[in-house]
C-alpha cells in the first residue's frame, strides 16, 4: 500500500515536472521582437505576412515607423529591412511541418500619418487607423478593418470582408465571397465588386462622384441621405430591386441611361440635382435603395 | 521555362493545348497570364464577328492610321512589299507585346460594334430560334477549357493540407464555379444579356486568381 501510494505520488511529480517544463519551453519560444525605424517625409511600408494573425497598423505624429512582432514558436521568423524610407516586414515559415498554431504571429505598426501601406496575409485580421496614404491591402481569408483611412485604397480578398468607417479617397475593393460594409464614407470614387458577398454603402454621396457596386448573389444596399444629389441606376438579371425610396426618387433627369438590354429589370432616378453617380448591379441578388430619416 | 519561352511556344504551337511545363510557368505567371488573356479575347471576339460580313475599307483606313500614329508599324506599304518577312511574322511580333494585344482588343470591339450598328436588326424569330438552338456556344469556352484543366492539374497535385486559408481558397472556388454555372444556363436561355457576360468573364478571372494562389500555396507546402 504504502509503496503505490509513493509511486502514484511520483508519478504525480513527474507528471507535473512534465507539465512546468513544457510551459517553460512554451514561453521561450514565443518572441517578441520590436525595431524602431527612422524616416523622413511620406514612407511605404510593405508587409508580407504568410503567418496566421493580426496586422494592426496605427499612426502618430514621431518619424518614424515602430514594427513589433510577437510569435508563439519559432517555427516562423520576421526580417524587417529599411531601404531609404521604405520598410519591408516579411514572415517566413522556417519548418513546413509547424501545426497552425504554431504559426500565430500578431504584427503592430506605429507609422507617421502620412505613409503609404501595401499590405498582404492570408489570415488574421487587418486594421488600420488613421493613416493618409496611398494603400494596397490583400487577404485571403482576413477580414479588413479600416477606421479613418484616406488615400487610394485597393482591397483585395478571396473570402474575407472589410469594413470601411469613415474612408476618403477612393475606394477599390475586389472580392470573391467576402463582403463590404462603407460607413460614414468622404469617397469621390468607389468600386465595389463580389460574387457571392454582400455590399452595403450608408453615408453620403459626394457631388460627382461616381459609385458602382456590383454583387452576383449578394445583397447590394444603398442608405443616402435627404443632402445628397446623383443619378442612380439599379439593374439585375435574375434578382430582385427594393427601391423603399421610390417615393423621395424622380425619373431619370438626364435620359441618357439605359439599361443594356432587355434581360437586366431595375430601376433608373435621380435624386436631388443627379451631380454623383450611382450604378447598383446584381446577377441574382438584391438591390435595396433606402433613404436614411 | 521563362516568359519568352512561352511566346514562341504560343507563337509557334497556338493557344492549346500547352505544353506542361508551359502550363507550369503561365500558372505562376502573371504576365503571361495577361497575354494568354489577351490572346483568348481576341480570339473569341473573331469567333463572333460574322465571316461574310466585310467590314467596311475605312475601318482599315482608320485601324491602319492608329497603329502608325501609336508608332507601332512603320513604312507599312513598303514593308508589306518586302518579301524579307511575311506579314503574319509582322503581326505575331505585334502580338507579343501586351499593351497592343490590349488596344487591338479595344479596335476588335469597336469593329465589331460599327458592324453590328451596320447590320440590319434580326427578325425576332430567328433571334428566339438562335438563342434556343443548338448552335448555342459556351461564352470564352477556350478560357473555359483552360481553367478547368487547371483545376485538374491542380487536384492532381494531391494538396493534403487541412490550414484555414487552403480551405478558404476550395470553399471561395466552389462559390466560383457555382456562380459561373448561373451564368452559363442563364446565357444559354438569353445568349444577347450582355451584364451576364461581364459577370461571368468576371467570374473567370477570379477563378484564374484563385487557382494561380491555390498552385503558388501547393507548390510551397509540397
Amino acid at each position: 500500500m504504502g509503496t503505490r501510494l509513493m509511486g502514484c505520488s511520483v508519478t504525480l511529480i513527474l507528471a507535473a515536472a512534465a507539465a512546468l517544463s513544457s510551459g517553460v519551453t512554451a514561453s521561450a519560444a514565443a518572441q517578441r521582437t520590436e525595431k524602431h525605424f527612422t524616416v523622413n517625409g511620406r514612407p511605404v511600408v510593405a508587409i508580407q505576412n504568410v503567418a496566421d494573425g493580426r496586422i494592426e497598423v496605427r499612426s502618430s505624429k514621431n518619424p518614424e515607423i515602430v514594427a513589433v512582432a510577437n510569435q508563439n514558436s519559432n517555427k516562423i521568423s520576421f526580417d524587417m529591412e529599411q531601404v531609404g524610407d521604405r520598410v519591408d516586414v516579411t514572415a517566413n515559415i522556417l519548418d513546413a511541418s509547424a501545426q497552425p498554431q504554431e504559426l500565430q504571429t500578431s504584427l503592430l505598426l506605429t507609422v507617421p500619418e502620412e505613409t503609404e501601406l501595401q499590405l498582404k496575409t492570408e489570415n488574421g485580421m487587418i486594421y488600420v487607423e488613421q493613416v493618409r496614404g496611398d494603400m494596397t491591402l490583400e487577404s485571403v481569408a482576413g477580414d479588413i478593418h479600416l477606421k479613418d483611412v484616406s488615400g487610394y485604397i485597393i482591397v483585395k480578398t478571396t473570402g474575407s470582408s472589410l469594413v470601411c468607417t469613415q474612408c476618403a479617397g477612393k475606394l477599390d475593393f475586389n472580392s470573391v465571397g467576402g463582403s463590404a460594409q462603407i460607413l460614414q464614407p468622404a469617397l469621390t470614387n468607389v468600386n465595389l465588386r463580389t460574387t457571392t458577398g454582400n455590399i452595403l454603402f450608408d453615408g453620403d454621396f459626394i457631388r460627382t462622384g461616381l459609385y458602382s457596386m456590383r454583387s452576383g448573389k449578394g445583397v447590394v444596399e444603398v442608405r443616402f441621405s435627404g443632402n445628397d444629389s446623383f443619378d442612380l441606376s439599379a439593374k439585375t438579371n435574375m434578382g430582385t430591386v427594393d427601391n423603399q425610396a421610390a417615393a423621395f426618387l424622380k425619373p431619370d433627369s438626364h435620359s441618357k441611361w439605359r439599361f443594356p438590354s432587355k434581360f437586366t429589370h431595375g430601376f433608373i432616378g435621380t435624386f436631388g440635382a443627379g451631380l454623383a453617380k450611382v450604378e447598383l448591379s446584381t446577377f441574382s441578388g438584391t438591390i435595396r435603395i433606402l433613404k436614411r430619416d | 521555362m521563362q516568359c519568352k519561352d512561352v511566346e514562341v511556344v504560343l507563337e509557334q504551337e497556338g493557344l492549346a493545348p500547352l505544353p506542361d511545363a508551359a502550363r507550369a510557368h503561365v500558372a505562376a505567371c502573371s504576365h503571361c497570364r495577361g497575354l494568354i488573356a489577351d490572346l483568348e479575347s481576341i480570339v473569341s471576339l473573331s469567333v463572333q464577328l460574322p465571316a461574310e460580313v466585310e467590314p467596311p475599307a475605312r475601318v482599315w483606313v482608320s485601324l491602319r492610321n492608329q497603329l502608325e500614329q501609336e508608332g507601332i508599324i512603320k513604312q507599312p506599304a513598303a514593308v508589306a512589299a518586302n518579301g524579307d518577312s511575311s506579314w503574319w511574322h509582322n503581326l505575331a511580333n505585334l502580338f507579343r507585346s501586351r499593351t497592343f494585344a490590349t488596344v487591338s482588343v479595344g479596335l476588335l470591339i469597336a469593329v465589331a460594334a460599327v458592324i453590328q450598328v451596320s447590320q440590319p436588326p434580326v427578325p425576332a424569330v430567328v433571334k428566339e430560334n438562335a438563342s434556343a438552338g443548338p448552335s448555342w456556344q459556351i461564352p470564352f469556352a477556350q478560357t473555359r477549357q483552360t481553367l478547368n484543366e487547371q483545376e485538374v492539374d491542380l487536384r492532381n497535385m494531391h494538396l493534403s493540407s487541412t490550414s484555414p486559408v487552403d480551405a478558404a481558397l476550395q470553399q471561395n472556388l466552389q462559390q466560383v464555379d457555382d456562380f459561373i454555372a448561373d451564368c452559363e444556363r442563364h446565357l444559354k436561355a438569353d445568349p444577347q444579356d450582355d451584364l451576364a457576360r461581364e459577370y461571368l468573364s468576371d467570374a473567370y478571372q477570379q477563378k484564374a486568381e484563385l487557382l494561380s494562389a491555390m498552385m503558388d500555396r501547393g507548390r510551397s507546402v509540397n
